[in-house]
């Protein structure tokens, strides 16, 4: 499977991919986007079988990102990895079909909990 | 409009005690260790803004020593491999996770800013018109961190109105 990390931070990107891989998923193939463009262009060329997007990015937020996907038929699996969480953010997620919501600091624990049924 | 912050000491020690175990201290092995200092120094700090249901900042703090060492704790690197950036890029994401959780428990509609960092003491940061409504302060195997919570006077006016 293609995975396309999408975060503004290196940092957060790094943690990402290394949570991923303690969660027992490293072996999937891994892509990374640096804002909310580049994360749309890439889903789009690249087809990845899922994306992890921040929330807040330049150029488009991950919730926008999500948006402009469903809107022009895209239906990959989507959901946001963040340390911003409110429940209207959450509502947001949900009414756009995001899959999951994970909150910034997590564990690979929180990973595997949530990857697990949707990576196999 | 204005409103009466509700995150204590209490709820950043939290947040707080979150990132050690998910990445600075996983094994559980290295606490931040509270010594109520608020006068401690510090060599590099990060911040991050939120304006909107609440105006103030959220204010990272601690030694180049432990930057370097959340540095390599982040990016899995030995401490002699982190470079400036990795130090500056680290101490920013610290002050985005403890600002997005506190903007969690703030009311609708607060906007968080992108990180500031400075590789310079908190001291040489002035937020002339904010003041410290809580932190938490302590070292970590010996070195002193710190997070610390400032809202604006102008918000403060209005609680007391």
């Amino acid at each position: 499977m293609k995975i396309l990390i999408a975060d503004d931070s290196r940092v957060m990107r790094q943690i990402v991919v290394r949570t991923l891989r303690q969660a027992g998923f490293g072996d999937h193939d891994l892509v990374e986007a640096a804002d909310g463009k580049a994360a749309l262009d890439m889903t789009n060329a690249e087809k990845p079988d899922l994306v992890i997007s921040d929330w807040n990015m330049p150029e488009l937020t991950g919730i926008e990102v999500l948006r402009q996907l469903r809107a022009s038929g895209n239906d990959v699996k989507f959901g946001f990895v963040t340390s911003e969480c409110t429940p209207e953010m959450q509502q947001q997620a949900e009414a756009s079909g995001a899959a999951f919501f994970i909150v910034k600091p997590f564990t690979a624990e929180r990973f595997d909990e949530v990857f697990a049924s949707i990576l196999g | 409009m204005s409103v009466e912050v509700e995150v204590n000491e209490n709820d950043l020690a939290e947040m707080v005690e979150q990132v050690w175990m998910s990445y600075l201290d996983p094994e559980g092995i290295s606490p931040l260790i509270p010594n109520y200092d608020e006068n401690q120094p510090s060599e590099v700090h990060s911040s991050v803004s939120i304006t909107g249901s609440w105006h103030g900042h959220v204010v990272y703090a601690s030694s180049t020593v432990a930057a370097r060492r959340a540095a390599a704790a982040f990016l899995a690197m030995g401490e002699d491999e982190v470079s400036d950036e990795d130090l500056s890029d680290v101490l920013g994401e610290l002050a985005n996770i403890v600002g997005g959780n506190v903007k969690a428990m703030l009311p609708p509609g607060a906007f968080l800013s992108l990180p500031q960092v400075m590789l310079a003491p908190q001291s040489a940061t002035k937020y002339p018109s904010a003041e410290r409504i809580s932190g938490v302060y302590g070292t970590w195997e010996d070195e002193p961190v710190s997070v610390s919570m400032w809202q604006s006077r102008q918000d403060k006016k209005e609680e007391g109105k």
